[in-house]
């Protein structure tokens, strides 16, 4: 078959749209004499060092959550899940700080209970940091993977005599392999891109020189220190894409029932997650409302922020199909699904940068809300075809021949199995870029409408001008509307329990 | 002042004036001008865009707000971001021939330096000019408020007087020192040093620096770190150590100056005026009003730059301390001090 799929038309432009700001900053790179320093170097092997135990560490929390909030039926499953999936919408930046401001000698746990803790610096800092920010990647990638699995596979090997966590570890992991290192990927792409975690913690890495020269008003410098960021992210990108793939015939997802002494042991397991990530913060900031006060808050940020998101989430969700469709029809659609990830490689002030070039070709738009939507989608696009792509490309392509063959057309039946069947992932697409949307900085100040706050770009201006107590509200709201926003998504998933499974009662 | 007392007095117009400053203020300085009061200055009418380099939470914007509530047919629209990114985003907008900011508040000089090399600032009129302080008196663009470069020590583990007035010789102290040599108020610094002292001075000085000194994201971490005592005292603006002694009047953390010499260098926050016309002149004027300026003084601990307001608090009078006499737009000349802070592998 000669035929390209029609998939790869829509992906290939979709593509070239989320490249153009690479284009940018090759076009910004005045004189590559000094190409590479080789100073760099040292820095490039704390940022890789940085990079390969954030994702260790994401995969190692974030794996046993998703299989938790898979399969087990807690009380308030969805809240759990919510709030495990918030510290995604909290920036990072904001956790280092209040992690380097709460332990150690003389910090607020320290003058507050007398308890004395290590400080949070250097490579181990970092690393914590940089894991509770990033492994709702994994969790919610892995999730929407283990969801979409059929138990029967489980169900046999127990009666056959396998033990639950041999059986989960043996059969149901290697099958969500691909969900796994979805999200993996993503947490990889994050740590490389960040700035601020690693500086407060004072580790040293490539960003760090990036985000030096940008702000010494160097931005050929930046942005060709940004391109060779780009070849680690290629190489990542490159190694993500050789995970093989299990085809998956649709089924009903296993369901566990905890015994009553096991919910107390599990919520505990994962309560010093959400405490660090989302507690500790807030908790720090609340202790400063209450010395310094607040004030200039508007609840309209919180507003902003979470339309914003959920407009930047469908439209990406829309865009990531054919890209993730055409990624599992061929190699050129893989190589076009790749591209729009790169961006998400580039250090954000940077990438603010390079978006308001792009922006700039559509003078119309400029500063309009639609053009924000645009940029968060150009640097977010990945997040969800990443998700759809790991649900989508288990599929067994029989049930859509089944369909075709009783009559359905292509459109029907890409209505009526394949969406139904891939709506997991796309939930979980949506809810990685509405929660990376919510805590976006960078495009948000430079192509937001003028006078447009929201919930980040308003932490950000406290926290720049040291009034740190006025981050508490804002920080609880962005929260609480993130939850909010996700459990708008999650609701959506019901849908996909009543197409899939024949008996509706359970 | 209170911020409430701005708002009502920018906003009802009222007769404030000289009776917040003591009169011996008042007096003419040289061939500069005092500055004015807002009563003084004509009516804002029409919409402007101002480009704001970082927010300092809420306090210009208590400023800005004023201006708006007094001047009722007048509409500005902000947008907030880092200094360089604003630059950036202006220049490229310049290039597309589209022009969305009137007026640019930089809080560094260095992307004053950027707009004005693409020739995009507006030249500002002799009489707003010479309100400022006659070092601070460029053609084309207004410098606003003051920072001074400033030693916090930890006042737990030794005094003042241990510390030398003379930037030089502080790595050879044998104190332990916090530096965020990243950051681009230092960098600022050491610009002025290389100024100041010579390359080979200042290459020596960041060497001998770079073996005591214990590196930190950001001066407000260098301020941090020795309040907690992890470092003796540090490198920072002074407005960190004010700001957090305002919110912990208990922290055991001063301020010591050196000696006319590049630790106690000022730098400041400028606006440009980027469209032609009036409007933006004047909003420039009352910038630089009594009142925002001895506001900007009280509430945000900046240091005013007209004739005649004084200082913040807890600062001594920059005559005593006698800061160094180096142009603002050399500071801009980043460059080269990046590439000697590399060498010597500081940075």
């Amino acid at each position: 078959m000669t035929r390209w799929p029609i998939s790869y038309p829509l992906a290939a432009v979709i593509a070239l749209i989320t490249a153009a700001p690479i284009a940018v900053l090759v076009g910004l790179v005045e004189n590559p004499s000094e190409f590479f320093d080789s100073r760099n170097l040292d820095l490039l092997v704390n940022t890789l060092l940085l990079m390969f135990l954030t994702v260790c560490g994401a995969i190692i929390i974030g794996v046993p959550l998703a299989i938790i909030t898979a399969y087990v039926r807690l009380p308030f499953a969805k809240l759990w899940l919510v709030l495990l999936a918030a510290p995604l919408a909290m920036p990072s930046y904001l956790g280092a700080f209040t992690f380097y401001a709460a332990f150690g000698p003389g910090g607020e746990i320290d003058n507050l209970l007398g308890i004395s803790t290590l400080s949070a610096s250097g490579l181990p800092g970092a690393t914590l940091v940089m894991i509770l920010y990033t492994y709702p990647f994994v969790l919610l990638t892995t999730r929407a993977s283990l969801l979409s699995q059929d138990a029967s596979l489980i169900n046999a090997a127990r009666t056959l005599g396998l033990s639950l966590p041999m059986s989960l570890f043996r059969i149901a992991l290697p099958r969500a392999l691909r969900g796994i290192t979805a999200g993996a990927l993503l947490s990889a792409l994050y740590t490389l891109s960040d700035f601020g975690t690693p500086a407060f913690m004072g580790l040293d890495t490539f960003t760090r020189v990036i985000y030096v020269e940008y702000n010494a008003f160097g931005l050929d410098q930046a942005a060709m220190l940004s391109l060779q960021l780009l070849v680690i992210v290629g190489l990542v990108l490159f190694l993500e894409s050789t995970i093989g793939v299990t085809l998956e015939r649709p089924g009903r997802s296993l369901t566990l029932w905890p015994q009553r002494w096991q919910i107390p042991v599990l919520l505990a397991a994962v309560a010093p997650v959400i405490l660090l990530a989302i507690f500790l913060p807030l908790g720090i900031f609340t202790l400063w409302l209450l010395r310094e006060g607040s004030g200039g808050f508007e609840l309209e940020y919180a507003w902003n922020s979470t339309y914003a998101s959920l407009l930047a989430a469908a439209v990406a969700v829309v865009l990531a199909l054919p890209v993730a469709y055409a990624s599992i029809a061929g190699r050129f659609g893989r190589l076009m699904d790749r591209i729009t990830y790169l961006g998400f490689g580039v250090p954000g002030i940077v990438m603010g940068t390079a978006l308001v070039y792009v922006g700039l070709q559509l003078p119309f738009m400029y500063q309009t809300l639609g053009l924000l939507i645009i940029a968060y989608v150009l640097r977010f696009l990945s997040l969800a075809v990443g998700s759809v792509r790991s649900t989508a490309e288990k599929l067994d392509a029989s049930l859509n021949k089944a369909a075709r063959v009783l009559g359905a057309s292509p459109a029907e039946v890409f209505w009526r199995v394949t969406v139904p069947l891939t709506l997991r992932g796309m939930i979980a697409g949506a809810a990685l870029v509405f929660l990376e949307v919510m805590r976006e900085l960078p495009a948000t100040l430079l192509l937001a409408p003028t006078g447009f706050e929201t919930l980040a770009t308003y932490l950000w201006r406290v926290y720049e001008a040291g009034y740190f107590g006025r981050a508490a509200i804002p920080g609880l709201l962005l929260v609480l509307m993130s939850a909010l926003g996700l459990a708008l998504m999650l609701f959506g998933e019901r849908r996909a329990e009543f197409n899939v499974m024949e008996d509706k009662k359970s | 002042m209170q911020r409430r007392s701005l708002l009502k007095v920018l906003a009802a117009g009222g007769s404030l004036g000289s009776s917040l400053l003591p009169a011996s203020l008042l007096a003419q300085d040289g061939e500069g001008t005092q500055a004015l009061s807002v009563d003084e200055l004509p009516a804002l009418e029409g919409e402007l865009t101002l480009y704001l380099g970082r927010g300092e939470g809420g306090l210009y914007e208590n400023v800005l707000e004023a201006i708006q509530q007094r001047n009722p047919d007048f509409e500005l629209n902000i947008r907030r971001g880092p200094t360089a990114s604003l630059a950036n985003a202006i220049v490229a907008e310049a290039g597309a021939g589209l022009r969305r900011a009137d007026l640019f508040w930089a809080v560094d000089t260095g992307a004053i330096g950027l707009i004005s090399n693409e020739g995009l600032a507006r030249d500002l009129p002799d009489d707003l000019v010479n309100q400022l302080q006659d070092t601070f008196r460029y053609q084309n663009f207004a410098p606003v408020t003051g920072r001074i470069r400033t030693l916090p020590y930890n006042t737990e583990r030794l005094t003042a007087e241990r510390i030398p007035t003379d930037v030089m010789a502080i790595p050879d102290s044998g104190l332990s020192i916090g530096w965020a040599p990243a950051y681009a108020s230092f960098q600022s610094f050491v610009t002025a040093m290389r100024l100041l002292e010579g390359e080979q001075a200042t290459g020596e000085w960041l060497q001998k620096m770079g073996r005591v000194a214990k590196s930190y994201a950001g001066e407000l971490g260098v301020v941090m770190a020795v309040e907690r005592g992890e470092v003796d005292m540090g490198f920072a603006n002074h407005y960190y150590t004010l700001r957090l002694k305002s919110g912990k009047p208990d922290a055991t953390v001063d301020l010591a100056f050196t000696n006319n010499d590049a630790g106690c260098l000022v730098n400041a926050s400028a606006i440009v005026a980027l469209s032609e016309g009036e409007l933006p002149i004047n909003f420039i004027r009352y910038l630089l009003t009594r009142e925002v300026q001895s506001f900007l003084a009280t509430e945000a601990y900046e240091i005013p730059l007209v004739n005649g307001v004084a200082p913040p608090q807890g600062l001594p009078d920059l005559s005593t301390v006698s800061p160094p006499d180096v142009n603002l737009t050399r500071l801009a000349d980043l460059r080269p001090t990046l590439d000697l802070m590399r060498d010597v592998g500081v940075l």
